[in-house]
């Protein structure tokens, strides 16, 4: 039977999680054994194959009108989805901004910090994509299984793609939740 | 008694006892947000939901009675879902994302709540809404968009603290905490008890040292009393690394059961005073660091010189143990005088009270907890010995009446259904005449009222209140000079016994008793020995003080912080502050406390005690019998006595 295959992508987070995945170390060789590691933002291939995957691993929350394409096919490829991280779980940091409206955020971005002249602008070229309020992954599609975190925990990451390499849903519970 | 079945167990509890705590006695934990112990049930957060046989809806198990044959259940799929979907609902309502919350981790009960439920996210997406952040008050932030609308805090400044500042406006989603009538809580009546932050359930509510200092699991505790004042309430002292984290109310403490004023939580976080870290003499008229063999025996040469020309004055902050060092060494060189460093004789008017009478006169700090009427006098203690205020505060909405008598305004004036105000030397002449209106023996109103500048209908009232009280409690302040303090509480004593009430004096820093039992309670007046000695401990003293001491006479100072006092001592010792030393203190009601180390004395600093003893060997001074045999000597104001253990 082959491997099952893994795929991973980063939208509206700041990488660490990818960084905390890295940090399961030389266990890296154990999970490659168990399974097929496909694209990930970190090495070659940078999409999914488009017959599919076993596993989409998402990290980061959905921001804008790009994010959501790319949660929608990770979604549309994978069988299972994992919401990596606070972000991608909750909205996270880039949430933040929520608090405030779009357009106060990006003017605060591109018009007002102090290393701007005044020919700032915020950017509105067509083939740009376009920002959204900060969801969830599970706001734009259907997550099956969810890792908070900031970031999970390295053990916890290893456990959760373990478990799911050997086609068992992991349980995340008790201390296993507590990554402070 | 009503039979109870929860989750198959069988128990027979009282009527009335709430479902909640019946569990508890079980054993059985059902998760709550809002409920305390030490306040009355609200039923606000519904986390604490459960199945009961026969009942159409989940119930609240924190507000419901036990009744008789009930059968509950606390862990079925229906009340899990439903405390899953009530967790969903608290956390998506405001910011409650945990990552940049000081109190995550460990120190949040929502969190806690979330993790025992094992939610790995909350399916509802948050309401953006921002809500401000109130950073007015020096001592606590209030954290508008962490608030889960629980109410623990707004019952504790009612219920506990009496102080009303904290409620709510608006309704629903839109219910906000605000201070008084909605002004910035550094601007409002809030007296900075901290009591509010001590309850709070997630990070609302937080302390400007503590936060992001260390969590529970990384601190230190030191179960201990507090030395803000006389009333010696417990506390516990978190320290982490060698160094103060935060200081709470120990809710098992007797004394205090919990709630403490801003002098003993937040005012030792902001000791600024620089700390003395070797001895020093002086010599060619500076003072230089030296050796404490050469320091002591420099000491020693002073004082032996100066056998029966010689002035101790001793802090009353100290501990018994050193007081009677202190004590010995002054009798064994046949000191002058010894005084505190007291400079009102807080504790003189009880002493000599029961002198007079041969016998304890007052009453314990308990009674003022279920009186129904309260007489003030002597001091404001909203702001001097405010844990009383807050015993007599928090009985109002139970009906008790609050009369004050004072010669300025204080904090209680909004709280008091009478306020007298009445210049000190004629309050003792007034109270004799308001004991003669409650006897009957007068009945001339009028020719008092105008005698004190007061209002007939005033004194009516008075002589109403206190007539028709149950339980009076005569509160005497420590504000008062030698002149009048004896003569004022000689009247009170008097109307005590007639009102059949109970008499309390709050007396002045923790260990005032202590040190009047030991023989050290004169003020200091014109010192004009050839020599002072002075264990001042951590005590922070007055211009006033230095001032009493004449130029020209030596002083051996022991006292742990740079002060002008230490600046023109010829000797000075480094000794430990409160947070470093053990020792025993006798507190305002009489009570053998014993307060407990939390923090590591830098090095070459010693204990007050163990100071004060190395002079006393180099003396060849034998230590005076053990303190506690003071005890039976002189006739103390209150009944002496230790806590039973807990």
């Amino acid at each position: 039977m082959a491997k099952p295959t893994v795929a991973s992508d980063w939208l509206a987070g700041c990488a660490g999680c990818h960084m905390s995945f890295l940090d399961i170390d030389e266990r890296i060789v154990k999970l490659i054994e168990l399974v097929d590691l496909r694209a990930t933002p970190i090495t070659d291939l940078k999409e999914p194959d488009e017959e599919g995957v076993t596993v989409g691993i998402l990290e980061g929350g959905i921001n804008n009108t790009y994010n959501e394409f790319v949660a929608k096919q990770m979604r549309a490829r994978s069988k299972i989805l994992v919401a990596l991280g606070d972000c991608a779980v909750f909205g996270g940091v880039p949430a933040m901004r929520n608090f405030f409206t779009l357009e106060d955020a990006l003017k605060r971005a591109y018009v007002e910090t102090p290393s701007t002249d005044e020919s700032g602008k915020i950017p509105s070229d067509p083939e740009l994509t376009k920002p959204t309020i900060v969801r969830a992954v599970h706001e734009v599609v259907k997550v099956d299984l969810f890792v908070p975190g900031c970031p999970p925990d390295a053990d916890i990451i290893f456990y959760a793609l373990s478990e799911l390499a050997q086609g068992r849903m992991p349980k995340l519970e008790n201390e296993k939740l507590m990554w402070n | 008694m009503v039979k109870i079945t929860i989750d198959g167990k069988t128990i027979e509890v009282e009527r009335g006892t709430t479902i909640l705590n019946v569990a508890r006695e079980l054993g059985i934990e059902i998760p709550t947000l809002c409920d305390h112990p030490e306040l009355t049930p609200y039923g606000g957060c519904r986390l604490c939901l459960v199945e009961i046989e026969g009942f159409r809806t989940l119930q609240p198990s924190c507000t419901l009675p036990a009744s008789n044959d009930m059968v509950v259940h606390t862990n079925t799929e229906k009340v899990r879902d439903a405390r899953k979907f009530i967790l969903s609902m608290i956390f998506s309502e405001r910011n409650h994302f945990c990552p940049y919350c000081q109190v995550s981790g460990g120190d949040c009960d929502l969190q806690n709540a979330a993790y025992a439920e094992g939610m790995t996210h909350w399916p509802i997406m948050p309401n953006w809404k921002p809500y401000p952040v109130d950073g007015s008050h020096p001592f606590i932030v209030l954290e508008h968009n962490r608030c889960i609308l629980c109410r623990q805090c707004i019952r504790a400044c009612n219920e506990l603290v009496g102080n009303f500042t904290l409620s709510f406006e608006e309704r629903g989603a839109d219910s906000n905490l605000v201070a008084d009538l909605g002004i910035p809580l550094g601007e409002s009546s809030c007296v900075g008890c901290g009591t509010c932050i001590q309850v709070c359930p997630t990070g609302s509510l937080i302390d400007r040292w503590s936060a992001y200092q260390g969590k529970e699991t990384e601190v230190e505790k030191t179960n201990t009393i507090c030395h803000g004042c006389s009333i010696g309430c417990g506390i516990n002292i978190l320290t982490r690394d060698n160094r103060l984290v935060r200081i709470e109310g120990d809710w098992d403490a007797k004394i205090n059961g919990g709630v403490l004023c801003d002098v003993g939580r937040f005012h030792p976080m902001v000791e600024q005073r620089e700390r003395l870290l070797t001895p020093m003499v002086r010599t060619n008229g500076q003072l230089k660091p030296t050796s404490w063999d050469d320091a002591i025996s420099a000491a020693a040469e002073k004082i032996k010189n100066s056998r029966g020309n010689l002035f101790g004055v001793a802090s009353t902050r100290l501990s018994m143990e050193a007081l009677n060092e202190f004590k010995s060494i002054c009798d064994a060189y046949d000191a002058k005088s010894i005084a505190s460093t007291e400079e009102f004789p807080a504790v003189s008017a009880p002493f000599k009270v029961a002198e007079a009478y041969g016998k304890a006169f007052e009453s314990k700090m308990d009674e003022i907890k279920d009186a129904d009427c309260y007489l003030l006098i002597g001091e404001d203690t909203t702001k001097d010995h405010q844990v009383v205020s807050f015993f007599a505060k928090r009985q109002i909405p139970f009906g008790a009446k609050l009369v004050q008598i004072s010669e300025i305004s204080t904090g209680l004036d909004n709280f008091s259904d009478e306020s007298l105000l009445i210049e000190k030397d004629m309050q003792s002449k007034f109270i004799d005449a308001l004991e003669n209106l409650l006897r009957k023996k007068s009945d001339k109103v009028e020719e008092i009222a105008k005698l004190y500048k007061l209002n007939t209908l005033q004194i009516e009232n008075v002589v109403h209140i206190l007539s028709s009280a149950k339980k009076v409690v005569i509160i005497f302040g420590s504000r008062y000079d030698f002149n009048n303090s004896f003569e004022v509480l000689s009247s009170l004593v008097s109307l005590n016994e007639q009102l059949k009430g109970k008499l309390i004096t709050t007396k002045g820093n923790i260990n005032s008793t202590g040190a009047s039992l030991i023989g050290i309670s004169e003020t200091v007046e014109n010192v004009d020995s050839e020599i002072a000695i002075l264990a001042i401990g951590d005590e922070k003293l007055s211009q006033n003080f230095s001032k009493k001491f004449k130029k020209g006479i030596s002083s051996i100072i022991f006292s742990s912080y740079i002060s002008p006092l230490t600046a023109n001592s010829d000797i000075v010792f480094p000794v430990q502050n409160w947070l470093e030393e053990n020792g025993s203190f006798i507190n305002s009601d009489g009570h053998i406390l014993k307060s407990k180390a939390a923090l590591e004395a830098p090095e070459g600093v010693f204990s007050n005690e163990e100071s004060l003893s190395k002079l006393a060997k180099v003396l060849n001074v034998d230590k005076h019998d053990r303190w506690k045999d003071y005890l039976k000597k002189t006739p103390a104001p209150v009944v002496i006595n230790k806590y039973r253990s807990k």
